[in-house]
C-alpha cells in the first residue's frame, strides 16, 4: 500500500487556548512495498505523525492517502475501520496491552474482532506465533510470565494477525537487549521482503536506517527536513551537523578517514559498505581487481 | 584500596522447586571508587544479584559484605543507607506530586529535617541540572530528566554505591551520552562506587571491570577491552559488537589480515590509514 501525506497539519486541542501545533504542512510519498525511516529527536513530532497514517489522530489541515483510502479533516470514524484492518501499529512497549488469559486468546482477539470464526482466528493466532519465532506450546500459557522479549513479540503477533499491509512501528527494539533487537528488526525485514508489507519505523537506531531503510524521513519541530535515501540524508555532513541528526558509525569513521585524505566514491553507511571501498584503496588488492 | 563490596559464594533460587538456581556460586569483590559493569543477556540473573547486594532478596547461601558490615535481616537498612538504585523505567520509581518532593523523599525517610531538607534538594537538583524544574510534574518530564531526577534523589541521600540497573535503555542516544557523563562526574565529585547492569556497549567501555553473568553464575571477569574483543560472542553475552569489531570481521572477510586484540575507533583509523598510506 502507496502511503501520501500532501500538506498535513495537526494541531493538538485545536480551535482552544490550549492548542498546540505538532506537525507543519508536512508532504511525502511511501511506495507500495516502501520501507521508510522516520529520526528526529524526541517531541519533534515522529509519535504524531505516525497516528495520521491510520488516523487516530486526524489532520487538522492536508490530506492523507493509504492506497484507495483517503483522510481529511471530515473524515469520519464510520469510514475508517477498512483502513485500521490494513494499517497495523504497533506502539512503544506493546507488551503493555497484552491482556488476555493465554497467548493464544490474545492473538485472536483482533481477527475475531473483525469478524473470523473462533476456530479461524485461534488457527490464525497459531500461524502468528510461528512467524513471530515462538512455537506453539506457547499458545496456552498465560502472556503474563514471558519473558518482555517474548511478551513484545506476542504483542506483534496480535498486530499481524490482522494480516495488515502496512506495518507502522514506533521504536519497536527499544528496552530490548542487542540479541533481541537484531531478531526483532530481522522478522521486519524477512515480512517486508517476503509478504511484500509496507514499512514504516521510527527509531533513534541509525545502524538500522542505514541497514534496511529505502528512504528516510526526518523530523525536527513538527516539520519534515527532508525525506530522501539514507545515503542522500547522511552524505552531506555540514547538513547533518546543522541538523542534529546523528549519522550511522560506519559514516562517522568514514568521515574521519575522509579528514586524512582517504577519499569515498559514495559515503558508506555500515561495516560492509566501508569494508567493500577500503579494499578497492588497500594496496595490492585493488589494483588485483582491475 | 578497600573493597567495599565483598560477595562470597552467592546462591539464590526464586523457588524451592527450581531446578536452576537463579544465583549459583557467585564470589566477587568491588573496590571503593570502582566502576564495575555487570553485563549477561537477558534472564542471566545479573538484575537478581544486584538486588541481592542491595538486601531485596532474602537469600540464603553465601554472604554479602557492604562497607564492611555483614548483610543480615538486623542489617538490611543500614546497608541500604550506603545503596542508591535507579531502575529501568523512571515511571516505576516516582513518588513525589513535584520533582523537589520527589528528591526529598529518601530524606523524609530517613528523617531529616527541614531545615537540612531543603538546602540539600536545592543542592542534589543544581547537581543534575534539573533546578528549574523543581515545582514541575515529574510524570510530564523526557526519560533524560526523569532519569537526571532519579539521580537527584540519590544525590540527596549521599549513599557510597550506586547501582545502575539498565537505567540508560530507555534513553535516545543523545540522553543515554548525557546520563553517563553525568553518572561519571557525580562518581569523580562524591568519590561513588559505581555498579552497572547493562546491554550499552558505551557504558561497559566507562566500567574499570566487566563481570560476566550467565545462567546465573559469574562465567567472566576482564578490562571492558579484553571482552570487546571477543566479537560475534558478545551478542550471547548480551552485548552489542562494537563498530571496530564488526569492520575488523567485514575486512577479515574480503582477505585483508587485520590486527588481534581490541581496537578503539581511534586505534582502529590509525592503523587504517598506516595501512593504506602503505603503498
Amino acid at each position: 500500500m502507496a502511503i501520501t501525506f500532501e500538506h498535513v497539519g495537526y494541531t493538538y486541542q485545536a480551535g482552544t487556548p490550549m492548542a498546540t501545533p505538532a506537525l507543519s504542512d508536512i508532504s511525502f510519498t511511501v511506495p507500495d512495498h516502501g520501507y521508510l525511516a522516520i529520526i528526529g529527536h524526541t517531541g519533534s513530532g515522529k509519535s504524531t505523525l505516525i497516528q495520521q497514517i491510520n488516523a487516530l489522530l486526524k489532520p487538522t489541515t492536508g490530506k492523507i492517502t493509504v492506497d484507495d483510502f483517503t483522510i481529511t479533516p471530515q473524515t469520519t470514524n464510520a469510514d475508517l475501520k477498512p483502513l485500521r484492518r490494513h494499517v497495523g501499529m504497533v506502539f512503544q512497549f506493546p507488551e503493555s496491552q497484552l491482556f488476555e488469559e493465554t497467548i493464544q486468546r490474545d492473538i485472536a482477539f483482533g481477527p475475531q474482532n473483525f469478524g473470523l470464526s473462533e476456530e479461524e482466528a485461534n488457527q490464525r493466532a497459531l500461524d502468528m506465533l510461528k512467524t513471530v519465532g515462538l512455537d506453539e506450546s506457547f499458545a496456552d500459557r498465560s502472556p503474563f510470565e514471558l519473558s518482555g522479549g517474548q511478551m513484545r513479540r506476542v504483542a506483534i503477533a496480535g498486530v499481524l494477525a490482522m494480516q495488515p499491509k502496512v506495518l507502522v512501528l514506533d521504536e519497536p527494539t527499544a528496552g530490548l537487549d542487542p540479541q533481541g533487537r537484531q531478531e526483532m528488526m530481522t522478522l521486519f525485514n524477512r515480512l517486508h521482503q517476503e509478504q511484500g508489507l509496507t514499512i514504516i519505523l521510527v527509531t533513534h537506531q541509525m545502524e538500522d536506517v542505514a541497514a534496511y531503510a529505502d528512504e528516510v524521513a526526518v523530523m525536527q519541530a513538527g516539520k519534515l527536513l527532508t525525506c530522501a535515501t539514507p545515503q542522500e540524508v547522511f552524505n552531506d555532513p555540514a547538513w547533518v551537523q546543522s541538523s542534529d541528526i546523528a549519522v550511522p558509525r560506519a559514516a562517522k569513521f568514514a568521515q574521519q578517514l575522509d579528514k586524512r585524505g582517504v577519499k569515498w566514491d559514495q559515503l558508506p553507511l555500515t561495516a560492509d559498505q566501508l569494508a567493500d571501498q577500503l579494499v578497492q584503496h588497500w594496496p595490492g588488492m585493488g589494483a588485483q581487481h582491475e | 584500596m578497600e573493597n567495599i563490596i565483598d560477595v562470597q559464594h552467592l546462591s539464590y533460587r526464586y523457588q524451592d522447586t527450581d531446578g536452576r538456581p537463579a544465583l549459583d556460586d557467585i564470589s566477587f569483590t568491588v573496590k571503593a571508587g570502582e566502576w564495575l559493569a555487570l553485563v549477561g543477556h537477558n534472564g542471566s540473573g545479573k538484575s537478581t544479584l544486584a538486588r541481592a547486594v542491595d538486601g531485596l532478596l532474602p537469600f540464603s547461601e553465601g554472604t554479602v559484605t557492604v562497607g564492611g558490615i555483614k548483610l543480615t535481616p538486623e542489617t538490611v537498612w543500614e546497608v541500604r543507607e550506603k545503596i542508591g538504585m535507579i531502575f529501568q523505567n523512571p515511571d516505576n520509581q516516582f513518588v513525589g506530586a513535584t520533582v523537589e518532593d520527589d528528591v526529598a523523599f529518601g530524606l523524609e525517610n530517613r528523617q531529616i529535617s527541614r531545615a537540612e531538607m531543603v538546602p540539600r534538594v536545592k543542592a542534589a537538583l543544581d547537581e543534575v541540572g534539573m533546578q528549574t524544574f523543581a515545582q514541575r510534574e515529574p510524570g510530564a518530564l523526557s526519560g533524560g530528566q526523569k532519569q537526571r531526577v532519579a539521580l537527584a534523589g540519590i544525590v540527596a541521600i549521599a549513599p557510597d554505591i550506586l547501582i545502575l540497573d539498565e537505567a540508560t535503555s530507555m534513553l535516545d542516544p543523545q540522553g543515554r551520552r548525557d546520563m553517563l557523563a553525568l553518572v561519571q562526574r557525580l562518581r569523580e565529585e562524591k568519590h561513588l562506587t559505581v555498579i552497572s547492569i547493562t546491554h550499552d556497549i558505551d557504558e561497559a567501555a566507562s566500567a574499570d571491570r566487566v563481570l560476566v553473568i550467565d545462567d546465573g553464575k559469574l562465567v567472566e571477569e576482564a578490562q571492558p577491552a579484553e571482552i570487546f574483543a571477543q566479537g560475534e560472542r558478545l551478542i550471547h553475552l548480551g552485548l552489542d559488537v562494537p563498530f571496530t569489531a564488526k569492520l575488523k570481521q567485514a575486512l577479515q572477510d574480503r582477505g585483508i589480515t587485520v590486527p588481534t586484540g581490541y581496537q578503539t575507533t581511534t586505534e582502529m583509523e590509525e592503523w587504517l590509514w598506516q595501512s593504506l598510506s602503505n603503498t
